[in-house]
């Protein structure tokens, strides 16, 4: 199942980049979006996988008898899903604001700012 | 001692301040400065004696040993009365020269400010404080040769002397850098002691080759003296300041200040002879060719710095002797030339040397001052222009099998500067007075004392060496050889070799100025040669460099995100596989790969559709659900592997981006393909490889036993000191709580971005 | 030594900020607020550089939850020093604001997100804990993006499209990196990493980890070959946000690179070398850019970039005399950066336009002013004795040391681009007669402010031309304190033997 998953991982990399080399604003959101999701399976993998053992201490045990997955990249991920969220709306909003007044999806109208050498 | 030297800066940092009161009482008090100055070194003249030297030390940074060490000794005290003498006559000119002139008082602001940096220079004995001072020098040129600012040819003079100097001033760093590494002081009073370890050190040729760049730009030695000329653009006080007695000569002090170090090698001395040499017969024969008075004094100027570059390198006793004699001969007459040549602009209006003559009936005392300054310049008995240059021939005739070589050179350049001199200092007064200059008067005392005392000078010291022999000259002549003799400057040397070339320089000399006049014809012929000289070469350098920087610099910002986010990827790509590829070796360790289940399976092959679905899909809102699905897919991953609190998470956070996303885009236009296929499978294929790169990394990094002793604290002291009973949430609220707040503060960040994204626009109202 | 007030400087700036929340509208409020958090910043700024040179390095387990468990936050010189700068550089910045910022975006959040991003620094600065950066970095770059976007005039949004992703792009590579850390030794806590990873055979791997941080880092810093966004976005906020940012952000950057690499990654030949060249390009590319631009804010953008080269070569260098002068120009750096984009502003104030070729007569029409502004900007070219002269005799120094002689023929180049470029600038925009200014599209010009509003220009530039003078006369200080972080960045036994409490042998 690893492997699966590593394979996926690469996936996401591979097609979150795949993305962000388009020309399209809206297809770099979705690009960086899949890229956020990659990392966050990286990092729940690399905190090993262990199947039906959340970290939640069963009533009336204080300290953990059997194994139980990494708590640690578990709150991690959590964190930076709520952080991603918070920069994805911006991007989001963003590229709403960029449509408005510029009229365009097209990055390559977007490039006045670099040529005024 | 530190006041003398940076009295200068202080009086120029108070100019802005007090500038109606400055511009009022000139020139009584801003005279004052460089005459106290001039006393004050005088006083100290009879403390140096045979070798001997006075230091004064200053704390300024001790831990890096760059100390404010001014070191008095023949040299420097010689520099020292040169900067301060002539500064005092320029001071004192310009008070007249440039009367009422708008912003007389940033003038002097700057003059001051420059004397400062040259007497700085040449009392520093610590070579970084030193290379502080060098550098104030340029840009306080650079002030002054711009001080018509609204010229644009000033200032372009100005930009190119300080691109000179200032790439040679930064060469000349990196040399002082190497030179105190390898004698571990920047103390030149202690890197004396230790001249032989720097001598055979195998960095030794870097650092005079870098000293040497920085002395051959700052003395506008060829290829480098392109500058000099340009900075005539500057008003005439300040030509003579600059390429009489201080900028130019601050090359030549540095490698004087370095012989006794450095020198004595067969790199110090070829370089410097040939550079030297070249330098003086090509500027001399320039000088030839000119026509406006300035001009022609640039170039006399080049070519006596060249001499002085060329007898620094002969190195003998004899040669170095010259070089003292010479650096305050050339000051006298250079000066006072320049000087004279400010008047004759400010009565005439004119610099043209082919047209300015008989001004001798109304301005006498200016026409004795240039007579004599001419003279000098061209080395006549009884001037002390003759000592200099006896000596500097017998330097060159003791040379065995080089004696004739460089004797003729520098016997050829005295002749052409014996031309240079007279048309300055002579042709403007002789003959009939043109009827455009019937107006010329002589001017105020304050424009003509200065040159005639500078001139008389010359005279007296010419006639009675003896004055400077003991005072000044054995003590230069000690701190430049480093060597104990005693000298005996002589007016009358015998008849000798030395005495016939000074005839023969006289005579033919004299015969090329009776038949050779300056003319604007000849100026001309000058120009078929100008495609190939140093500076058109520089130019055209110059500008293959900016089309160079406009290349390379809309090659890499060509405000395409695409391809800047392509070159990262690239760069982060040739990284990791680099890495991989020489220092990892894949192997995947079964025992530690769990079994795969149906359901995984589903989810596997779901999640790998639908990110191809989202990367490829026409649609946009197909593309949105289908993210939406990638996130749901990661979600149940989360939950197959005890992550429930995560799998939550993520499932509201993907519900919310796609319900945004679905709100705010729907009304965008379809999805376009803009790239090429070409483009798109470029794209693919590096995304792949990088893809699999990330993936081959995991997978190393799985393998590798993992550490838990942190999460197995976090599990044990859960419900035992933190009083709970999930570890994710307590992570979350106790063990790592900082992270939780401080994503609360980026959500609300977020939240304010948004919202003012969307209500504020400043963008012009459209018209239509 | 343990103490809970390393952190003040963060929650004084958050509370700044929420405060400032509360009169959304109400600017005269704000501006007053703004400039007294930011004095009281400057103070705590002070005291903890303070305690820090007395009393060695502080620290803090957020919840005493002791190392590696908890988050620390750790005060070593290095970070109390930029905390320092950084509130110097706010204090600044904030009163800049208060005298050139229009009212719009003042209504608009623009005071408490530039708390937020003041806090997302110092916290950065103080991180002792790898995901604890990185939630301050999103922190420092969610407010850029707002702070960048406020306004949405045509040419902000389309820099801060390239800006936001490319950011964006670097923070999913730190959150990879964060990953294989993780990975491969089940800790967050730098001083423990440093341990653990140090304990690792497999250096391979461990290089690739550090190949990503330096690519996350890197686009942080603007270094080669991932520069492209600073030119493209850098000039287009008002200037006050172009003024915290180049004298911040960029530099932020170059400090997790500083801390990583010498604490965890160091002594790579391969990164090394990498770094080296990088460095050189990096250099090289500020520099030529720089000159030909004829946007006096986007000239300076280049010359960020070229500078930032110089702090990367010291680390390319890698040697204990090459990581004083790193550390030294980063000191110098955050505030010229910083106040040269103000002077910039002021230009645009007075003149209108940021047009090279158009400016002009500034000498004769403010001379006063002009020679204020070259303070800043001959310190910026290190004429001796100025603050940038210094740190470049030590990278000389270490170039020697590590015989990368084209290091210096770089440092050189890179420091007469940067002379001819302002030596340029001085004739242009200085010297030069203005001709036909183009009318200023909006706000008033400099002349006609009143005189209150333009002393909240002038004076902040003098604070900081007053502060680069400082670090240039008084080298010594700033030499001592230097080599004292640079011995500690060397030898990081003291730092993780503090956090952890524990006597650690490193090979």
């Amino acid at each position: 199942m690893e492997i699966l998953l590593i394979i996926i991982i690469g996936l996401l990399h591979a097609g979150g980049l795949y993305m962000l080399l388009r020309r399209s604003m809206f297809k770099i959101i979705i690009g960086l979006i899949l890229l956020g999701n990659g990392a966050n399976l990286l990092i729940f993998l690399l905190g090993r996988l262990v199947k039906g053992h959340p970290p939640v201490l069963p009533d009336g045990a204080k300290i953990f008898a059997e194994i139980y997955a990494d708590p640690l990249p578990q709150a991690v991920i959590l964190t930076a899903i709520v952080i991603g969220f918070g920069l994805q709306s911006f991007a989001i909003i963003l590229i709403k604001t960029v449509f408005k007044v510029l009229e365009t999806d097209d990055l390559d109208e977007l490039n006045s700012t670099d040529e005024e050498i | 001692m530190i006041l003398a030297v940076l009295s200068g800066f202080i009086f120029a940092a108070l100019v802005p301040f007090f500038s109606k009161f400055f511009k009022r009482t000139i020139p009584f008090v801003l005279c004052a400065l460089p005459i106290l100055l001039f006393i004050y070194f005088i006083s100290f003249l009879n403390q140096i004696e045979l070798g001997s030297y006075l230091m004064f030390s200053y704390s300024w940074v001790p831990s890096l040993g760059i100390d404010l060490d001014f070191r008095l000794d023949g040299l420097s005290i010689l520099f020292a009365l040169m900067i301060t003498g002539i500064g005092s006559l320029v001071f004192l000119y310009t008070a007249n020269y440039l009367k009422g002139h708008q912003y007389l008082d940033r003038f002097y602001g700057y003059l001051s400010m420059f004397m400062a940096s040259m007497l700085g220079v040449v009392l520093s004995d610590n070579l970084m404080t030193m290379f502080v001072f060098w550098e104030l020098t340029s840009i306080s040129s650079f002030f002054l040769i711009g001080f018509n600012n609204e010229d644009a040819a000033s200032r372009k003079s100005a930009l190119t002397a300080l691109g000179i100097t200032g790439l040679g001033g930064l060469v000349l760093l990196a040399g002082i850098v190497i030179l105190a590494s390898v004698g571990n002081s920047y103390s030149f009073t202690e890197l004396l002691g230790s001249s032989d370890v720097i001598k055979s050190s195998s960095s030794y040729h870097w650092i005079i080759g870098l000293v040497f760049v920085g002395a051959f730009t700052k003395s506008a030695q060829f290829p480098f003296h392109f500058w000099l000329p340009g900075a005539m653009k500057a008003p005439t006080p300040v030509s003579t300041y600059l390429h009489s007695a201080t900028m130019v000569k601050a090359g030549i002090y540095l490698l004087a200040r370095f012989t006794p170090l450095l020198g004595d090698t067969y790199w110090w001395n070829g370089t410097l002879v040939t550079i030297g040499a070249i330098t003086m017969i090509y500027a001399a024969i320039h000088s030839l060719f000119r026509v406006d008075l300035k001009s022609i004094l640039a170039y006399s100027t080049i070519s006596a710095l060249g001499i002085l570059v060329f007898l620094i390198g002969i190195g003998t006793e004899k040669a170095l002797l010259g070089a003292a004699i010479f650096i305050l001969a050339h000051a006298l007459y250079k000066a006072a030339l320049f000087l004279i040549t400010g008047i004759i602009d400010h009565e005439t209006g004119s610099r043209d040397a082919s047209k300015l003559a008989g001004l001798q009936k109304v301005m006498m005392p200016v026409a004795i001052a240039g007579f004599i300054a001419a003279l000098s310049s061209a080395g006549v008995p009884l001037l002390i222009g003759f000592i200099s240059k006896e000596v500097m021939y017998e330097a060159t005739l003791q040379l065995g099998q080089w004696a004739i070589i460089l004797t003729i050179l520098i016997v050829l350049t005295k002749i052409f500067l014996f031309v240079a001199g007279f048309w300055a200092g002579i042709k403007p007064f002789t003959g009939p007075l043109p009827k455009e200059f019937q107006k010329a008067h002589l001017p105020s005392a304050l424009l003509w004392v200065p040159p005639l005392l500078l001139s008389v000078l010359s005279v007296v010291f010419g006639v009675f060496p003896g004055l400077l022999e003991k005072s000044l000259i054995q003590s230069v002549f000690s701190s430049i050889s480093g060597s104990a003799t005693i000298i005996d400057l002589k007016l009358w040397h015998g008849f000798n070799t030395a005495l016939m070339l000074s005839i023969l320089t006289l005579v033919v000399g004299f015969a090329i100025y009776w038949f050779l006049q300056p003319s604007e014809k000849n100026f001309q012929k000058t120009i078929r040669f100008e495609r190939i000289s140093p500076e058109a070469l520089t130019r055209d350098f110059g500008n293959i460099f900016s089309w160079f920087a406009g290349f390379w610099t809309r090659f890499f910002q060509n405000g395409y995100l695409r391809n800047y986010v392509i070159t990262i990827l690239a760069f982060l790509t040739f990284l990791m596989a680099y890495r991989i590829f020489i220092g990892v070796k894949i192997h995947i360790d079964w025992d530690q790969i769990s079994t795969v289940t149906p359901s995984e399976i589903i989810v596997v092959t779901l999640m790998i559709i639908s990110i191809f679905i989202a990367i490829f899909s026409k649609s946009r809102t197909t593309s949105i659900v289908a993210l939406g699905v990638v996130g749901f897919a990661n979600c149940l991953f989360f939950l197959f592997y005890s992550a429930p609190d995560l799998a939550m998470t993520q499932f509201s956070i993907d519900t919310l981006t796609v319900l945004l996303f679905m709100l705010i885009l729907f009304r965008l236009p379809k999805n376009k393909t803009y790239s090429s296929k070409t483009i798109r499978i470029r794209d693919g294929v590096l995304s792949l490889i990088f893809g699999t790169l990330v993936a081959i990394l995991v997978l190393e990094v799985f393998e590798y036993p993992s550490s838990t002793d942190i999460s197995k604290f976090y599990a044990d002291n859960a419900y035992v000191l933190a009083k709970g009973r999930n570890v994710v949430n307590i992570i979350l609220v106790d063990y790592r709580a900082s992270d939780t707040i401080v994503e609360t503060v980026v959500l609300v960040i977020a939240a304010i971005g948004v919202y003012s994204l969307m209500k504020l626009d400043l963008n012009p109202i459209k018209k239509n | 030594m343990n103490n809970i007030l390393v952190i003040a400087p963060i929650l004084l700036q958050l509370f700044a900020g929420t405060i400032l929340l509360f009169f959304w509208t109400k600017t005269q409020i704000q501006k007053v607020l703004s400039i007294l958090f930011s004095f009281l910043s400057l103070g705590l700024g002070i005291w903890l550089f303070l305690l820090t040179w007395k009393d060695g390095i502080q620290f803090t387990h957020a919840g005493n939850w002791a190392a590696p468990f908890g988050i620390s936050f750790v005060a070593d010189l290095l970070s109390a020093t930029l905390v320092l700068i950084a509130s110097i550089s706010g204090l600044a910045v904030s009163i800049f604001s208060v005298g050139t910022m229009r009212e719009e975006r003042l209504k608009f959040g623009f005071f408490p997100i530039m708390h937020f991003l003041l806090m997302g620094l110092s916290g950065a600065f103080l991180a002792g804990d790898m995901f604890n950066l990185y939630v301050w970095f999103e922190v420092v770059i969610i407010s850029s993006f707002v702070l960048l976007t406020l306004g949405s005039t045509k040419s902000q949004l389309e820099g801060a499209i390239k800006y936001v992703s490319l950011n964006l792009l670097a923070s999913s590579l730190f959150l990879i990196g964060i990953g294989f850390v993780y990975g491969l030794t089940g800790s967050l806590n730098f001083a423990d990493v440093a341990v653990k990873l140090s304990a690792i055979s497999n250096r391979g791997i461990i290089n690739v980890t550090a190949g990503i941080f330096l690519v996350s880092f890197g686009i942080k810093s603007a270094i080669f070959p991932m520069y492209f966004w600073l030119p493209a976005s850098y000039h287009t906020p008002p200037p006050a946000v172009s003024a915290i940012f180049g004298g911040l952000l960029t530099k932020l950057g170059v400090y997790a690179l500083v801390r990583t690499f010498t604490l965890m990654f160091g002594g790579d030949e391969f990164l090394g070398i990498m770094l080296s060249i990088i460095a050189a390009l990096t250099i090289l590319s500020g520099g030529l850019g720089a000159l030909l631009q004829k946007n006096l804010s986007k000239a300076f953008g280049y010359l960020i970039i070229c500078h930032i080269g110089f702090m990367v070569a010291g680390l390319g260098m890698f040697t204990e005399v090459a990581i004083l002068g790193t550390v030294f120009y980063l000191f110098h750096d955050i505030i010229v950066k910083t106040n040269l984009f103000m002077v910039a502003g002021l230009v645009l104030k007075i003149n209108g336009t940021q047009d090279i070729s158009k400016l002009g007569g500034m000498y004769k029409s403010y001379p006063l002013i002009s020679i204020l502004l070259s303070i800043p900007l001959f310190s910026l070219v290190g004429i001796p004795p100025l603050s940038g002269f210094w740190p470049k005799i030590f990278l000389i120094q270490g170039g020697l040391a590590s015989e990368d002689y084209f290091l210096i023929a770089f440092i050189v180049l890179g420091s007469f681009l940067t002379l001819w470029v302002v030596a340029k600038i001085w004739a242009e925009v200085f010297w030069k007669n203005a001709e036909n200014l183009p009318v200023k599209a909006s706000g008033l010009y400099f002349n006609q402010m009143s005189k209150a509003n333009q002393s909240m220009v002038i004076i902040p530039i003098i604070f900081l031309s007053i502060v680069s003078l400082y670090i240039g006369f008084a080298a010594e200080n700033i030499y001592v304190l230097s080599e004292k972080i640079a011995a500690d960045l060397m030898n990081p036994q003291n730092y993780i033997e503090t956090i952890l409490g524990i006597k650690t042998i490193l090979p």
